[in-house]
């Protein structure tokens, strides 16, 4: 069996497998850097005068859904070579591939505010077989959805992830 | 600005991401992954430099819109595929289309085709965004 048709066997058994992960109490102070690290330089100030008046303060957009891990983290020696944890490269444990991100889709149904916890739920949802220009690669899908302590759901996310022969250099890959 | 109809080109926005900024962002979204902030892991991998995140390009998409359409506006949802990688330092542009105005519960929801270029043309993303703004027809 190769190193893809591995994965794709790895991926057919946790389709459909919902893990929930505990994203933590959201705090004003994650958001401010998150505006910060983006170039986003007004938001800090509207949350800081929001959080002294007493008033929610709601993430930026994409807060939640750029967040690689909620995990506190693996030790450096427990990262893949290319950096990346096990979780964030689902299928693929010590395996000769690469992966990119194929792309991603965001579905807002309501505001994440400092104060809430929030649990994210996450699955593999398909997996494809693809071949392209530069050989053959593998379509992950991967859902997650993200709830506040309530039980509302705030935001889902549908990633596609693109994992490649080891040969294969990212840049070449019909994503 | 007056209200927006199909068919209005949004101005596109130019801006680079720096070294730093990459850096800065793979730190506050827990990305560990070296392509984008190790620039000689990236060479390895083929890359001029260090790459511009995916979810970068997302935010994006969302800051540039939501700037174009003024205060009040929220996202309702976004989505873009990745075609082309981008690197530290590379002059980008956001370029947007409005393909539909609808009226909604607080105002009009508004839906854009977007596209982050480089220079020579080539989209490293292309995607749609969603989001809703306060008022109506001038």
């Amino acid at each position: 069996m190769t190193a893809l048709e591995e994965v794709v066997a790895r991926a057919r058994t946790l389709i459909g497998r919902w893990e929930t992960e505990d994203c933590g109490v959201l705090g004003v102070k994650e958001f401010c850097r998150y505006a910060a690290a983006v170039g986003d330089g007004a938001y800090a100030a509207r949350a800081r005068d929001r959080e002294a008046a007493g008033e929610p303060v709601e993430a930026p957009p994409l807060f939640l859904a750029s967040m690689m891990s909620w995990e506190d983290g693996p030790a450096e020696d427990a990262l893949r070579p290319d950096g990346l944890a096990a979780r964030e490269s689902p299928c693929t444990q010590g395996l000769p591939v690469r992966q990119v991100h194929g792309g991603q889709s965001v579905r807002l149904a309501g505001v994440p505010v400092a104060g809430v916890r929030i649990t994210a739920s996450r699955a593999v949802t398909s997996v494809d077989r693809k071949g392209g220009r530069s050989g053959e690669f593998v379509l992950l899908g991967v859902t997650t959805r993200f709830t506040a302590e309530s039980g509302k759901e705030l935001m889902a996310v549908d990633e596609t992830i693109v994992v490649l022969d080891g040969e294969t250099a990212p840049g070449e890959a019909a994503a | 600005m007056n209200s927006p109809a199909a068919g209005q080109v949004c101005p596109p926005r130019r801006y680079t991401h720096s070294r730093v900024a990459l850096f800065r962002f793979s730190a506050v979204s827990w990305n560990a992954h070296r392509i984008h902030y190790d620039g000689e892991f990236a060479a390895s991998e083929g890359f001029p430099d260090v790459v511009v995140q995916s979810t970068l390009h997302g935010e994006m998409l969302v800051r540039c819109a939501l700037d174009w359409s003024g205060p009040g506006a929220r996202l309702e949802g976004v989505s873009w595929r990745n075609l082309a990688t981008a690197v530290a330092g590379e002059p980008l542009t956001w370029t947007a289309t409005v393909t539909a105005v609808e009226p909604a519960a607080r105002g009009q929801r508004v839906s854009l085709e977007v596209s982050v270029l480089k220079d020579d043309g080539t989209a490293c993303v292309t995607g749609t965004v969603d989001l809703t703004r306060p008022g109506g027809p001038a």
